[in-house]
């Protein structure tokens, strides 16, 4: 357990090298901590907040009120259906259907494998390709649902079972 | 000192302070439920809203939150003009479809007569109102065990992890100065419990009353290089105490003027 979090410590040492050490960090260094461990875990924040001298609640509360922080880890691509007005006259909603299906998780979860997360946005501003489904980073408009295991990569793994 | 005029009457204020305290000078009732004389005006609750206006802005009037706007010579201030009413009004029917079973929120509605909330009420009733009070008091004392955690509907006050928050020193301040009384506590002469958390209680070493926490000593002493005794001692013992060392001292003075001027002299100290 120990060794474990020895482990998990070390990408923020880097992380935290980069910054000086104040307030006015907290928001660039929780994003690269994001980036390094796909998520925020809590002792990792405990740390930050004691390396920058920002009261833990107040990590806390920055760390649940931006959209773009997980407290819980997330899988390594994550996937996300916008579900903005166009998007969702366009058929956002099938979309979602369909991820569920081959995902076999809700909006919000992670597959058991660590391998996806599912989640739907508000908008993403790109209504002229709507609906719009984004994986990783790669952006698919003018989806529809039987495009949607090919953009995540899962037909044949979910055959094989 | 600058002259504004509260609802035709004139009052004196000190140029920048709160426009609320101009008001409140002027014998004008306005509610508010975030505003705390301790505590830096937050301008969240939105109730103290005013509206003002100046002889040059040719009747053209703003609606402001008087808890921060700063008081200014000559500035014409209207407390219950129809729109600032109806403002109120609003805040009020959405503050009950929040809190719908709040007695204080469920007294102020009824005070601008709304009965029922016309929204829809939360199917969760809380009676917290999110005026940051507890988190306010909680910066303020230099503990920063809580904050406001989330965004938007699902916005609450909370301990980091919604769990016992490792800050605490249990003082109560929060609970204290919440409004609603939302923040529950327990508290014996043996232990206190707030956010989830337990504290060991101290005694007075005087009159044996437990009146603060181990942490609370622990960390008042910290901060302050004071001994941990002086926070140790209840606060009607302390006052006792001094007491006692002013009859004393004043006793002294008494018999011992010429000796003490020339100590004064010397040393700074009688």
């Amino acid at each position: 357990m120990i060794e474990q979090s020895c482990a998990q410590m070390a990408p923020l040492e880097e992380i935290l090298g980069r910054y000086p050490r104040e307030e006015a960090s907290l928001i660039q260094v929780l994003q690269d901590v994001h980036r390094a461990y796909n998520y925020l875990p809590c002792d990792v924040l405990a740390k930050v907040s004691q390396n920058l001298g920002v009261p833990l609640a107040k990590v806390f509360s920055v760390s649940t009120f931006y959209k773009a922080f997980s407290l819980t880890p997330q899988g390594k691509i994550i996937v996300r259906v916008c579900t903005g007005t166009a998007c969702h006259i366009r058929g956002a909603t099938q979309l979602i259907d369909e991820a569920r299906r081959l995902l076999e998780i809700a909006p919000g979860e992670t597959t058991p494998d660590m391998g996806f997360t599912l989640k739907t946005v508000n908008c993403v501003g790109a209504c002229a390709m709507a609906p719009v489904l984004i994986v990783g980073e790669k952006v698919h408009g003018n989806t529809k649902p039987a495009k949607v295991a090919k953009a995540l990569g899962v037909e044949e793994k979910h055959h094989a079972h | 000192m600058i002259t504004l005029t509260v609802n035709g009457k004139t009052v004196r204020a000190r140029e920048g302070s709160p426009l609320l305290e101009a008001v409140r000078a002027a014998g004008v009732e306005i509610p508010t439920l975030c505003q705390h004389e301790a505590l830096e005006p937050w301008g969240g609750c939105r109730l103290c809203l005013v509206d003002v206006t100046r002889p040059e802005w040719n009747g053209w009037a703003k609606m402001v939150v008087s808890c921060m706007y700063p008081a200014e010579e000559g500035l014409i201030v209207e407390t219950h003009t129809e729109r600032v009413v109806e403002t109120r009004r609003v805040v009020l029917d959405l503050l009950l479809a929040r809190c719908p079973e709040t007695p204080l929120i469920q007294r102020l509605a009824r005070e601008h007569g709304i009965e029922k909330t016309s929204y829809l009420p939360n199917p969760e009733p809380t009676d917290c109102i999110l005026c940051g009070l507890c988190t306010r008091v909680c910066d303020h004392i230099g503990v920063f065990a809580i904050s406001s955690v989330n965004r938007g509907a699902g916005r609450e006050i909370a301990p980091p992890f919604h769990e016992a928050p490792p800050d605490c020193i249990g003082c109560l301040a929060c609970a204290e100065v919440c409004p609603t009384s939302c923040i529950p506590y327990e508290t014996s002469d043996a232990r206190r419990t707030i956010w989830g958390k337990a504290f060991e209680m101290v005694r007075c070493p005087k009159c044996g009353k437990a009146h603060i926490t181990k942490a609370q000593a622990d960390f008042y002493a910290g901060r302050n290089g004071v001994p941990r005794s002086y926070f140790e001692t209840c606060d009607a013992c302390k006052r006792q105490e001094m007491a006692r060392t002013f009859s004393k001292l004043s006793a002294g003075a008494v018999g011992g003027m010429e000796t003490g001027k020339q100590g004064n002299r010397e040393t700074g100290r009688p």
